[in-house]
């Protein structure tokens, strides 16, 4: 019996010690750096602090340690680029998005490196586990995962109109601005009945107002939606539910001429400067003294507006009108909005993966990074929102990793200063009529088409501030030749190669 | 070298007998070039002056000779950590000054060499010299080079050596060499001196406008550079030139306006554009007095009547 | 300045011989020496070899030998990355395995149509630049010259070279500020007179005249230093002579002034010309911006880039157009410097 017991005894020991052999079959002896590629000035808070404990923290758990590497925002998208063109091994971790840092045009060169199945669930079990299957098929590229999403965050980064909702009462909007129309209607309060307001001051040097005003009328007069990843924004899905036929709004139909007349009669009626497309000036700073009626950007930024407005402009009560409302037309983030990638000549992929897996996983280091040290910068209260602590300035005591590649909801807390209310209360009507983005499974090949594309980004580029701001005496006139333009760039044979690329994809 | 150069000044008109073109041509030349010159001061009364202002004020009356409302609060944002714009100031200074004297000098050498006519290889090195202005391989493979080959990547020397000298530079220097008499280097070989004795000896201290010129233009580069740094400093180093440290001051807001990054970050002290003004007078600052101090070496080189007696 | 006959180029170079030798060598070039060297051309004289040459100039060249070794480093170790406009560059492949694709990089230029319109605009603005820019430079400098007080020579030069620090940013927003419609400085000047205010920014036609006074306003300061530098450097002597003789202030400067300013000018402008077809970027996308009203007169080439690629960031095509405007500006400049060197040898650049 003894013998028996000690046999059994030893046996169990043996298997318990098992799967911690298997286990540190990771080999961290090495102490490694891993240097994190990230877009975002010198912080100049307490950011070097933080930093120093969380590398404490992942010293003693993985034997690594962080080390930034700004791309400052001076001239970025040169920097970014070049970064990832000539790396030699002295990047890691890549924070990358497929909308505004051209994630897919770097993948298709070369600048990640593949992340197989088995490195992923090895090195950084908790994220694959949490990705679901699904999303790890938008992630690919010719069969191989090279992204990995924030595909667990809530963030809606919609277009759309911030407008003061007192005014828009004033106006005999009661419930506020929720089409062209009512937009339409408040602008023209505003000019009548403030006269020291220019009703939207827009700041229209740089051409980022074009794709969002063009698109915001296109989605909310037809069912059409955009497809991300392209150069130039005309090129957008049907509908809903025939999402993957090319939409000819921008080459023939009525709708367009409609947008531009009536952004013709906006401008005539003074709705902005006459000189808007050389304007530099500062929408929000303008808002926030009451100077200006409404601000065009997105949900996220409105958000905080509100809250910033409520102090400036106490009762403004700032709303937002989303592109798309009157038709209902709405898609959800794409999940790779916001990418970690690892670097194609990373001397330490794995260890990079454990880290990644740590920063958006493990509560301590999650929140020391997103937030800072605890009791000191912040506290929670019992709803798990967090506030400040008084006098505190996020430019001198906040902490600031730009990590915006892996934020977790499962971690997060919410800013306890936003209004909640009325968030959760658009977020409501969003998760109602949304539908999740049709096209992470496509990405562009510019190869056939390059200089094609590169024509219409000029023609577009030319003719679309133009319209959008009314800058011409005859908007019928000024979109056919528009659309002339475009014949002549080439757009057919351009969308012919699109459709078929993407009838390649989802043609069952 | 027994024979001393006399120099000679350019006579005052006011010497000899003054006749009417005299006047005429001073006449003209008083009214256009002070028109010019109140064109040239105003707008940059204007930035001094708005630097000054309240934000508010800017924004409802635009650029005034005189600031409606008074504040330094944009002066005091950019020197909010007084040792980085102190520390950028430093660097710079450094630079310039050790770039321009060592610049100038190779420049000075080559261009006196080139202007030979002695010298049969003169065309074909400047030839080589002067295909670098023109053709430029672009910047993937400049920045492999500096960062990769020759391993400069957060180091000054990123900054300092690519500036050292430019083919313009290097032509304008030539041009003004062959001003000064070839009588100087032959008397120069005549007592047996080498030619870089004579370079040395005989021909810079007649090159004082000319060198003024060259070096002043070539501090300029030096205080006026950012693209390097942009390049090829990152923030581990500590302080960055002032002409991108203060881009960047200004950029951070610009950007993150424009582009979708904006959603994600909190921007705080928005620089309007009275930081902008605050920002162009502390970059320029210090450079505008090196000009006149540059001045008093337009003196008039030498008398070639001195030579051939 | 006397000219050395060729012949005696390499002969009086020889540094081994005694002061007294070497002296003594000199003055027979007199009346029999320069008999006798022409004799010996017919007889004995070849060109020295490679090695002869170098050595001879040793001093010299190793005077230059600093200048050689930073072009070399700098400029010409890189110059084989050019191969990046004709390649698809893979980043993970390096510059030289990259796939070879020829000129599918410059197509984006040519087949967009645009390219004449680019070209004229860059031309013709670059025309402007340099000659109406020297022109203004040289007036200014020599007329300068010629005032007698010291105190407005160095006030008037130091005040023309301020606008050179205002950056292009800051100058496009004084000129935002000086004539937008609404409220503009001389817009609201000219409706207090009772006038009409043009709208400038929707005005292509003004912009031509704008840009360039914007430039010339500038550039003027900095580059009238050059012409000062290149006065003052002038032999007096001829100038005393020249009043002595009773020549009044133009026939000075027509005659003395601007000859001596020629080998300059010609120099300033066969190197400008190289560039003939690289625009300012800066000036222009700070000016302009994405007003397309005014692109038929005022898009280069550059702003037409960026805009077509500002989506699509793409380097290889970036280092396509560099090498197109390098490749076309060299020829001109072989061009202009074979037609100087014809006429005289001693302005040409190289």
């Amino acid at each position: 019996m003894k013998k028996l017991l000690a046999v059994f005894l030893t046996l169990a020991m043996l298997l318990s010690i098992m799967p911690a052999v298997a286990e540190s079959a990771i080999d961290t002896s090495e102490h490694v750096k891993i240097v994190y590629l990230v877009t975002g000035d010198k912080p100049t808070n307490r950011t070097d602090e933080v930093l120093a404990k969380i590398n404490e923290l992942l010293t003693e758990k993985i034997n690594a340690e962080l080390e930034f590497r700004w791309i400052e925002w001076t001239d970025w998208q040169t920097q970014y680029n070049l970064a990832l063109a000539t790396q030699s091994g002295d990047i890691d971790l890549i924070g990358t998005a497929t909308d505004w840092l051209d994630a897919w045009p770097n993948s298709q060169k070369g600048a990640f490196m593949p992340l197989s199945e088995d490195m992923l669930k090895t090195y950084a079990p908790m994220t694959w586990e949490s990705v679901s299957e699904a999303h790890w098929n938008l992630c690919k590229y010719n069969g191989e995962i090279y992204l990995i999403p924030e595909d667990n965050y809530a963030q809606w980064t919609n277009h759309g109109f911030m407008y003061r909702g007192d005014w828009a009462k004033e106006a005999g909007l009661e419930n506020g601005v929720h089409s062209w129309e009512d937009l339409g209607k408040y602008f023209a309060w505003v000019k009548e009945n403030k006269p020291d307001v220019v009703p939207w001051d827009a700041n229209g040097n740089g051409s980022s107002y074009s794709p969002q005003m063009a698109g915001g009328w296109q989605t909310s007069h037809t069912g059409n939606i955009a497809i991300e990843g392209f150069p130039v924004a005309i090129f957008y899905g049907e509908s809903k539910e025939n999402p993957y036929t090319l939409s000819r709004y921008y080459l023939e139909g009525d709708e367009l001429v409609n947008f531009a007349k009536e952004m013709k009669a906006w401008a005539d009626a003074g709705y902005w400067r006459a000189d808007v497309l050389n304007y530099t000036g500062d929408v929000v700073a303008e808002m926030e003294e009451g100077k200006t009626g409404a601000h065009q950007h997105h949900t996220q930024t409105w958000t905080t507006e509100r809250t910033t407005m409520e102090r400036k402009q106490p009762g403004s009560d700032l709303g937002f009108f989303w592109f798309g409302e009157e038709a209902g037309n709405l898609i959800s983030l794409n999940i790779t909005h916001g990418a970690m990638a690892i670097a194609a000549q990373s001397k330490n992929p794995e260890r990079a993966l454990m880290v990644y897996d740590l920063m958006r996983n493990d509560p301590e280091i999650y929140h020391l990074m997103q937030y800072g040290f605890e009791g000191d910068m912040y506290t929670v209260d019992e709803n798990g929102l967090f506030s400040r602590p008084d006098g505190f300035e996020d430019s001198t005591d906040g902490v600031s990793f730009n990590f915006w590649w892996g934020r977790n909801d499962n971690l997060e807390y919410k800013n306890a200063q936003l209004d909640w209310d009325a968030i959760t209360k658009l977020y409501d009507v969003y998760n109602q009529v949304k539908i999740d983005y049709p096209y992470g499974q496509y990405i562009y090949d510019n190869s056939m088409v390059g200089p094609m594309m590169d024509s219409l980004s000029n023609v577009y580029n030319t003719y679309m501030p133009r319209i959008v701001f009314g800058m011409n005496d005859d908007p019928e006139a000024l979109v056919a030749e528009f659309r002339q333009a475009l014949q002549d760039a080439g757009i057919e044979m351009v969308m012919a190669e699109i459709q078929s690329q993407m009838d390649a994809v989802y043609a069952k | 070298m027994t024979e001393k150069i006399q120099t000679g000044h350019v006579m005052h008109s006011s010497h000899i007998r003054k006749d009417k073109s005299q006047i005429v041509i001073n006449i003209i030349t008083y009214i256009l070039v002070t028109i010019f010159c109140i064109m040239c001061i105003m707008p940059f009364w204007m930035i001094v002056a708005s630097s000054f202002a309240t934000e508010d004020s800017v924004r409802r009356s635009g650029f005034t000779l005189w600031p409606t409302e008074v504040s330094t609060y944009s002066y005091e944002l950019l020197f909010r950590s007084p040792d980085q714009m102190i520390g950028a100031y430093i660097v710079t200074i450094c630079l310039t000054l050790a770039g321009t004297l060592v610049g100038l000098f190779i420049i000075a050498m080559t261009g006196y060499a080139l202007q030979r006519k002695d010298f049969p290889l003169r065309n074909g090195i400047m030839f080589y010299i002067y295909f670098t202005s023109l053709f430029s391989a672009g910047l993937v493979p400049f920045y492999l080079l500096i960062v990769q080959y020759l391993n400069l990547r957060d180091s000054y020397f990123a900054i300092l050596l690519p500036l050292l000298m430019s083919p313009w530079l290097i032509v304008l220097m030539k041009n003004f060499v062959k001003a000064i008499p070839h009588e100087i280097t032959e008397s120069g070989k005549i007592d047996g001196a080498g030619d870089f004795r004579i370079f040395y000896s005989l021909i810079l201290p007649n090159l004082k406008p000319a060198l003024a010129t060259i070096g002043l233009f070539l501090a300029l580069s030096y205080w006026n550079e950012w693209y390097y740094s942009s390049l090829f400093l990152t923030t581990k180093v500590e302080y960055r030139p002032l002409q991108y440290h203060l881009y960047n001051v200004i950029n951070k807001v610009a950007s993150l306006k424009n582009s979708v990054a904006g959603s994600n970050v909190v921007i705080t002290d928005l620089p309007g554009e009275t930081l902008k003004m605050a920002t162009a007078v502390v970059a320029t600052g210090p450079i505008i007095l090196l000009y006149p101090f540059v001045q008093k070496y337009f003196v008039a080189g030498l008398t070639v009547g001195a030579v051939k007696g | 300045m006397m000219r050395e006959p060729a012949i005696c180029e390499n002969k009086d170079r020889n540094r081994f011989q005694t002061r007294q030798g070497m002296t003594h060598r000199i003055e027979r070039k007199g009346v029999s020496g320069l008999q006798n060297t022409a004799q010996q051309k017919v007889v004995n004289y070849r060109k020295p070899s490679v090695g002869r040459t170098l050595v001879q100039n040793r001093t010299l060249i190793f005077m230059c030998l600093p200048a050689i070794l930073f072009f070399f480093v700098f400029s010409y170790l890189p110059m084989p990355g050019a191969y990046i406009a004709f390649t698809n560059f893979q980043y993970n492949k390096g510059i030289f395995a990259s796939p070879f694709v020829g000129l599918k990089n410059f197509q984006f230029l040519f087949s967009s149509g645009q390219l004449g319109l680019l070209l004229k605009n860059t031309v013709l603005y670059n025309l402007a630049f340099i000659i109406l820019g020297n022109i203004l430079q040289l007036a200014f400098a020599i007329m300068l010259n010629e005032v007698a007080s010291k105190g407005y020579k160095k006030t008037a030069q130091s005040i023309m070279f301020l606008p050179y620090f205002i950056s292009d940013v800051l100058v496009s927003l004084l000129v935002y500020n000086l004539i937008n419609y609404d409220f503009g400085f001389i817009s609201h000047l000219v409706r207090n007179l009772g006038g009409e205010m043009p709208k400038v920014y929707q005005n292509a036609g003004a912009w031509p005249f704008i840009i360039v006074l914007v430039h010339l306003w500038k550039s003027t300061g900095y580059g009238t230093v050059v012409y000062f530098a290149a006065i003052t450097g002038m032999d007096s002597s001829m100038m005393e002579a020249a009043q002595i003789d009773g020549a009044n202030a133009w026939q000075r400067i027509r005659y003395i002034t601007l000859p001596t300013l020629k080998p300059t000018v010609i120099i300033l402008f066969l190197f400008a010309i190289g560039g003939i077809l690289k625009g300012n970027f800066g000036l222009f996308y700070n000016l302009v911006g994405n007003n397309s009203m005014l692109f038929k007169t005022t898009d280069i080439i550059e702003t037409y880039v960026y805009r077509s690629m500002m989506n699509s960031f793409n380097f290889s095509q970036s280092s396509a157009v560099g090498l197109f405007q390098s490749v076309v500006g060299f020829f001109i400049v072989l061009g202009a410097n074979a037609f100087v060197k014809h006429l005289d040898p001693d302005y040409a650049l190289f």
